[in-house]
């Protein structure tokens, strides 16, 4: 009893140290939204100079910032996001139920490649990826640099893997004969798909498309390099970018346009919290 | 008219060395209940998706009615099915499951409507047609299962095994209601099971399948009087049928299955076909109720047995005994026996006895 008292305890302590380790950064970008830039350079992680009508002075200078363009920025933040996580979802959960239900060599050899495309870091591939997209847009004759289609199509290629890897797990454990009974009916294999098996996914696409979204919308290494620092097309993280000089850096300006970018998904988090939880344990165990 | 005729129909898995269902050859007729049943793996669920176009024909012919239906997908086959686990799509509601098939073939919206809760009248689910299936008892969603086969009007219906996850007493009353169902629709059923009660008592003929092939195709009560061999003996009946290995003696005219110092003589119409075996041993077919009283003991049918302990089954005691050190059991009325153990001379129903070559299996007479 004892032992298991103070093991709690341990885990307690732990628990709040990953927390405060975690929630830092996001505090740091929060309470400094309240304060002018020289509060911040002066007292970047006290009370010290925090008050409302700095923070609305803040929101003015971002939102109505020339350079930041924040409505475009957010614009095609979201429509990247929302046409990536659509594909993502749409062309991830077809891919997963074949490849779940077509036990041939060629499903497994395929299924293998997305797993293994999941342990290559970006990191290795973003050079080779931006030199392969401006050929194959110089071939096509579509630009797939700078363009919101090129980027569209890089996201659901890095994130189809983790998509198919996860939709397949759950796929497993949805009955066959639900399929089987469906055809019976009267049934396409098309209709099987979108009217039996995608209602059945909407828990762990949920879920898939919670963590995609994430990912997507607070990117910043991809766009930076499809899209460019200067170029025309923007997503919120890249267009923050404005506020950064060569010799000046308007922490007061960054950090109010980091928190408005950051607030749509923190928003959809706390509500779909539940749902995300949810998905994961029943794609872990199903 | 929806006959179904399996000409030399084999099934072979994808990378198995032998068919699963060898070179089958079955014809079940118009508005039969026909009811297959067999041990586990003897290919009766393969047969029964092999009507239902789940399974695909490596070689043969399969008609339903006239139609050669190799080729043709399961929607166009006129047929419907109740899965063991019953299928039910869990994010529709009853009344959504009943209708899907209907609406799928864009089905009047108003006819649909009617014929849904037709089916839910007759299965007592109109008080259900708003929840989802998660929201019912195993009972309630089998009926559900049944109403979605049946508001489609098939030709052909097929169960595979509906009832094995019901507990005995929904088991016991399903069976009469999918009995009553097969009246009311007076279409085909086809039904699987590997419950020989099930089988027994619900169908009009059955097929007993062993290993993927048919072993006899009759109605219940010539399986259980005439077996055509030790496998279809042993299979149909509960408990099962006593196997005694025997050696045929014959005396003057008199044929007698002999065993041990137990000398049982063979009924005269029996003989004819057993003459043959004289000086040989069969195996004799004895089942638990085949015993008679013992104001009918007599030295041509006595047996001398050992019991070892008995069973009330309510109206029956099942007393487990050895004969030559051979386990029997024998059935008798519970109504005034106090049975114990003990040494026993009982009376064994020889004009009821089964005799099998003990080479091929196959019955010599019964």
């Amino acid at each position: 009893m004892e032992m298991k008292k103070s093991r709690k305890i341990l885990l307690t302590v732990i628990g709040i140290i990953v927390a405060v380790y975690t929630l830092f950064p996001f505090y740091l970008v929060v309470m400094n939204t309240f304060k002018s830039a020289n509060s911040i350079v002066s007292s970047p992680v006290g009370f010290e100079g925090i008050s409302v009508s700095q923070l609305m002075t803040n929101l003015s200078s971002v939102v109505n910032n020339s350079n930041f363009n924040f409505w475009y920025a957010f614009g095609t933040s979201v429509i990247i996001t929302v046409v990536s996580l659509i594909v993502l979802a749409l062309f991830g959960g077809m891919a997963a139920w074949v490849i779940c239900r077509n036990k041939t060599k060629w499903s497994t050899a395929i299924y293998m490649v997305f797993i293994a495309s999941m342990i290559i870091p970006f990191q290795v591939v973003m050079l080779p990826l931006i030199s392969t997209f401006r050929d194959v847009g110089n071939f096509v004759g579509i630009s797939l640099l700078q363009s919101i289609p090129g980027i569209v199509f890089a996201y659901c290629g890095f994130g189809g893997a983790m998509t198919v890897f996860i939709l397949t797990g759950f796929i497993k454990g949805i009955p066959y004969e639900l399929e089987e009974a469906a055809s019976i009916d009267g049934c396409s294999p098309e209709g099987t798909f979108f009217r039996i098996i995608f209602p059945l996914l909407t828990p762990v696409i949920t879920t898939v498309t919670i963590l995609n979204g994430m990912w997507i919308w607070n990117d910043y290494l991809l766009p930076s390099l499809m899209l460019g620092q200067n170029g025309k097309v923007k997503t919120l993280p890249v267009a923050v970018q404005a506020f950064v000089g060569s010799y000046v850096k308007q922490w007061d300006l960054i950090l109010t346009a980091a928190l408005l970018a950051i607030i749509p998904m923190v928003i959809i988090f706390l509500i779909a919290q539940k749902q995300i939880m949810n998905g994961m344990v029943e794609g872990a165990i199903k | 008219m929806a006959s179904i005729r399996f000409e030399n129909v084999t099934k072979t898995y994808e990378g198995a060395t032998s068919p699963v269902v060898p070179n089958l050859n079955l014809e079940i007729k118009d508005k039969e209940f026909i009811i297959l049943v067999g041990p586990s793996g003897c290919g009766k669920s393969t047969t029964l998706r092999m009507i239902a176009g789940l399974e695909t024909i490596t070689e043969g012919e399969l008609y339903i009615g006239d139609r050669l239906m190799n080729k043709v997908p399961s929607k166009d086959r006129d047929i419907a099915m109740v899965f063991q686990n019953y299928a039910l799509y869990p994010h529709m509601n009853v009344y959504k499951n009943i209708a899907f098939g209907l609406k799928l073939r864009k089905e009047d919206p108003a006819e649909i409507d009617r014929r849904v809760h037709e089916a839910a009248k007759i299965l007592d689910l109109e008080h259900l047609l708003t929840r989802k299936p998660k929201e019912l008892s195993g009972g309630q969603r089998q009926r559900v299962a049944l109403g979605r086969a049946m508001v489609r009007n098939p030709a052909v219906f097929l169960l595979d095994e509906p009832l094995s996850n019901l507990d005995a007493k929904l088991r016991a009353s399903m069976r009469t209601e999918i009995a009553k169902l097969h009246q009311r629709l007076d279409i085909t059923f086809v039904y699987v099971t590997h419950d020989q009660t099930e089988a027994m008592t619900m169908g009009d003929r059955i097929v007993v399948m062993k290993e993927g092939v048919v072993q006899q195709f009759d109605t219940p009560q010539a399986l259980y009087e005439k077996p055509v061999n030790l496998f279809v003996a042993g299979f149909i009946g509960s408990p099962q049928m006593n196997f005694l290995d025997v050696e045929i003696a014959k005396e003057g005219r008199k044929l007698y299955a002999v065993l041990g110092k137990n000398k049982l003589a063979v009924p005269d119409f029996k003989c004819n076909a057993l003459a043959p075996y004289a000086g040989k041993r069969v195996i004799m077919g004895l089942r638990p109720e085949d015993f008679l009283g013992q104001n009918q003991l007599t030295e041509d049918n006595a047996m001398d047995t050992e019991m070892s302990f008995s069973e009330l089954l309510g109206a029956d005691y099942n007393l487990y005994m050895s004969v030559n050190d051979i386990r029997i059991i024998v059935k008798i009325p519970a109504a005034g026996a106090q049975p114990e153990r003990g040494s026993y001379r009982i009376a064994a129903n020889m004009d009821h006895a089964h005799f099998f070559d003990k080479e091929t299996e196959q019955a010599i007479c019964h």
